[in-house]
């Protein structure tokens, strides 16, 4: 190991050193020398939150098990192992091998969240990476970046060589291949970019121009060499079968945020709720089949020795055989002790079955998403979700010996009133009613009923990308008439300042310009912001200030039908012109059916074969498998 | 039947606390595939014990796990299949099976032996030339941290041996249920022998390197062997 004796006397000073020592099961790699091309995988959050992440440890087991390339792994370090790292001059280094990052070849970054932004610049920084990609010389390593935030990855472009849109496997070796041919023929880097720029699904910032208006919008966006395309397309999955799946996943020694197995049961959603980045961009919806599911649990119980699966996508209840699935886990686990978890539950789809299963295996709170509390507004959001759907699934759920349920809801949504805010404790009062309808002796004791609140942030690639979100004085006060009006025995309201979803939005909808931004406030100190206490709302308006622009225009503005949006270069499948359709149907509070009641055309059904539901032959046969790197989001 | 076995915790995952390494082994076993015997209740866990706990930051040569089975296996396929299903900073060195009736290990337990290795040559050299005045002394007063606070206490008597080499501390302490004696203590006490100030940092690397516990005739021998 390079580095050891100073690292080993940081590391008994720092407070949580397995976040820096590696060594988990199934993690030890092939010596330096074994592989030609070195790859660091970092991912731009603390420890702990990274090696939650499936993807990442697809990807790693993916590159490890080519012959000809290594991946290590580095994370984010705590302000304490960073104020050791100053005071002893170490170099952000790779749990494995503890080389600083600058001695890879390539440095991939995972995007999941904008607010981690600063957290790569100060990664690169600290691994002795010239952190502006001008700056880079032939010596440094390529930077490239892939995750759910490259489908807008202006932002954050002054600072990443390459992105990835899309996929991320087939394209990830492509572009390591590259990379080594590099290596071995002493290629330049921008010969190495322009060579990265040709691959599908590759976005090279470097090679393209941007002009802006008057106003500050953008004016024209164009390469500004032959090698690019003018258009980016994201990588689409070419052989669904043939997906890779690592049969070791690391294990690691201390607790960290979703300490058990994840099993993605599927990928997209027919809903087509606006709101949600994921459901537009994951199109279209492919299923696991049952036979792979239950191989890839079974493997992954072998290699990891976890107590726990949990059951992710974006809309479990919808998958096609789901009570099925879940009887099969369960008979093949028991023995072995494992528990089998929904971490939520869509509320209009035939659970009732799988609920009472899941429930002699553990019984955990169930999640209701119903986002928005009046009919009307969950029809200009077109959360297919009624009342009575809710009720009657929280009757069940109650029924069935739950008393724990969390409700979430966003605040701040377009056409928002507050009428709408007031339906939000009308459910949750309904909800509780329904629990003291259960007679005493047949309900589970302690009703807790948790309303929680996120502020909406527009999201590209959505409906709702050209609308304005909220200022944050008018979210304040519809955050504290919700306090007032939840005020309800039996039910917890839980909600988030504000300003970090004010920044997101910023940054989520931001064009080139912004990364002056996020560069002054990493200059100034912000790293981490995803934290608490950590996070600096007041620099972060001071470097805006600093760069002359101006935060509203990113969060709280409407755009025109016809404005050139920073994003636009990026082709992810569905249309323009399909979200637009959308958005006035919004404003009209109108629905759009579920797919699987008939194609929308949202502008997948051009790729023939891609979207089962956009072929009337094969309506009712989702695609058997599909690719397991996606980034671990949330339900809705 | 159970399963007494010998493993490392190795210097790289020194830092790992001990209810992480309790649940590393658990993982393990569950990985290995062996008949272990889970307790019943609704979270079952294996019934595993741990003869110690090894603080954060020190290395263990030779820990002992004791396992109970649910089935017969013999200790060779123990030893084989928990090795390829621990990670190589934790790998098993030996495995012994024992009756039911086998005493707990932790009420065995005597002493354990601990290399303190002083990364400074020069603390090395001040530290190890006061063992001997130390020793001499009829009490050795050290601070002890207990549940309640820190409190003096004599460790004299709980130390079997103590001795110095190049720039190695080799100590034979007592460790029980009841009373035990730290390598911290140690470098605690010499220091102050040695007339080092206390905000001095010591840098050491602690490994246990041997548990002991007591046979018939009252001779201190290696836990595991008994
Ligand atoms: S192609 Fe049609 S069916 Fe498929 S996701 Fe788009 S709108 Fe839905």
């Amino acid at each position: 190991m390079i580095l050891s004796d100073r690292i080993e006397s940081m590391l008994e000073k720092v407070q949580k050193a397995p976040r820096y020592t590696g060594g988990e099961m199934n993690t030890s790699i092939k010596a330096w020398d074994e592989a030609p091309l070195h790859f660091v995988f970092c991912f731009p959050d603390t420890y702990e939150v990274g090696m939650s992440h499936l993807g990442m440890k697809i990807l790693t087991g993916l590159i490890n098990e080519q012959e000809w390339s290594l991946c290590e792994r580095c994370f984010m370090p705590w302000v304490d192992m960073i104020a050791l790292m100053k005071e002893n001059k170490v170099p952000l280094f790779s749990l494995e091998s503890r080389r600083p990052l600058k001695d890879f070849d390539i440095v991939g970054f995972t995007l999941m969240y904008e607010m981690s932004y600063s957290n790569v610049l100060a990664m690169l920084d600290m691994g002795g990476i010239p952190v502006e990609r001008r700056d880079r010389g032939e010596q440094d390593p390529i930077v490239v970046a892939g995750g759910g935030c490259a489908s807008n990855p202006e932002p954050i472009s002054d600072f990443i060589d390459a992105f990835m849109i899309g996929a991320g496997e087939e394209v990830m070796l492509e572009v390591n291949r590259v990379v080594l041919e590099r290596k071995e023929k002493g290629w330049s880097r921008e010969a190495c970019l322009k060579k990265l720029a040709q691959l599908e699904g590759v976005y090279v910032p470097s090679l393209y121009d941007a002009e802006y208006n008057q106003d500050g919008t953008l004016k024209d966006f164009r390469p500004n060499c032959p090698e690019a395309p003018a258009r980016v397309r994201k990588r689409f999955v070419d052989n669904l079968d043939k997906a890779f799946f690592p049969s070791k996943v690391a294990v690691p020694y201390t607790e960290v945020v979703f300490d058990r197995i994840t099993l993605e049961i599927m990928r997209g959603c027919t809903r087509g709720c606006r709101f949600c980045q994921a459901g537009m961009l994951y199109r279209p919806v492919r299923e696991r089949s049952l036979e792979t599911l239950v191989r890839q649990a079974e493997t992954l119980v072998d290699a990891t020795g976890y107590e726990e699966i949990s059951l992710s996508s974006l809309s479990s209840g919808d998958y096609s055989c789901l009570p099925e699935l879940i009887r099969e886990l369960m008979r093949r686990m028991k023995d072995r002790r494992v528990s089998i978890s929904l971490p939520s539950l869509r509320i209009d789809s035939v659970l009732k079955e799988s609920l009472e299963e899941t429930q002699q295996v553990k019984k955990s709170s169930l999640t209701f998403a119903p986002e928005a509390g009046t009919q009307r507004l969950r029809d200009v959001i077109n959360k297919g979700v009624t009342e009575e759907d809710l009720i009657e699934k929280a009757r069940d759920a109650f029924q069935g010996g739950w008393s724990s349920i969390k409700l979430y809801f966003m605040d701040g949504l377009p056409t928002e009133t507050t009428e709408d805010l007031d339906g939000i404790a009308d459910l949750a009062r309904k909800v509780v009613a329904e629990y003291f309808k259960v007679p005493k002796g047949d309900r589970a004791k302690g009703l807790r009923v948790t309303v929680s609140c996120s502020t909406f942030v527009p999201k590209p690639h959505t409906p709702f990308q050209w609308a304005a979100q909220d200022t944050i004085p008018v979210i304040n006060e519809k955050q504290e008439h919700l306090r007032e009006v939840l005020k309800i025995k039996g039910v917890t309201f839980n909600w988030h300042a504000p300003h970090l979803s004010y920044l997101e939005a910023c940054f989520s909808r931001g064009d080139r310009r912004i990364g002056r931004v996020l560069k002054r406030a990493w200059e100034r100190g912000c790293m981490l912001d995803g934290w608490n206490d950590q996070f600096k709302f007041d620099v972060w308006m001071a470097a805006f200030d600093d760069c002359g622009l101006d935060p509203a225009f990113y969060a709280n503005r409407v755009r025109r039908k016809e404005e050139l949006l920073p994003w636009d270069f990026l082709d992810c499948g569905i249309t323009k012109e399909f979200l637009w359709r959308e958005k006035e149907k919004s404003d009209r509070a109108e629905v759009t059916r579920d797919c699987r009641q008939g194609c929308n055309g949202c502008g997948i059904q051009r790729f023939a074969g891609l979207c089962a539901y956009a072929d009337p032959k094969r309506r009712n046969a989702p695609s058997p498998s599909l690719l397991p790197y996606v980034p671990e989001g949330d339900e809705c | 039947m159970r399963m007494l076995g010998v493993f490392q915790k190795s210097e790289r995952v020194r830092h790992i606390g001990h209810l992480d390494i309790q649940r590393a082994v658990q993982r393990g076993l569950r990985r290995s595939g062996l008949p272990v015997a889970y307790s019943n209740g609704f979270n079952p866990h294996i019934l595993v014990t741990f003869a110690s706990a090894l603080s954060t930051g020190a290395c263990g040569r030779r820990e002992i796990m004791d396992v109970k089975m649910a089935e017969e296996v013999s200790a060779e396929v123990f030893l084989n299949r928990m090795n390829l299903a621990m990670p190589p900073e934790m790998q098993l060195s030996e495995a012994r099976a024992v009756d039911d009736r086998h005493p707990a290990l932790m009420a065995s337990l005597r002493a354990g032996m601990y290399e303190m290795i002083l990364r400074d040559k020069d603390q090395a050299q001040k530290l190890i030339s006061s063992i001997e005045p130390m020793m001499g002394r009829e009490e050795i007063r050290v601070p002890r941290k207990t549940k309640s606070g820190i409190r003096e206490v004599d460790m004299k008597p709980l130390i079997f041996s103590l001795r110095g080499e190049e720039s190695t501390l080799f100590a034979t302490l007592m460790l029980t249920e009841r009373e035990s004696c730290k390598p911290a203590m140690i470098l605690d006490g010499l220091k102050k022998e040695a007339g080092i100030p206390e905000e001095e940092e010591i840098r050491t690397l602690i490994v246990r390197t041997q548990l002991l516990g007591e046979d018939l005739e009252g001779n201190l021998k290696p836990l595991e062997t008994l």
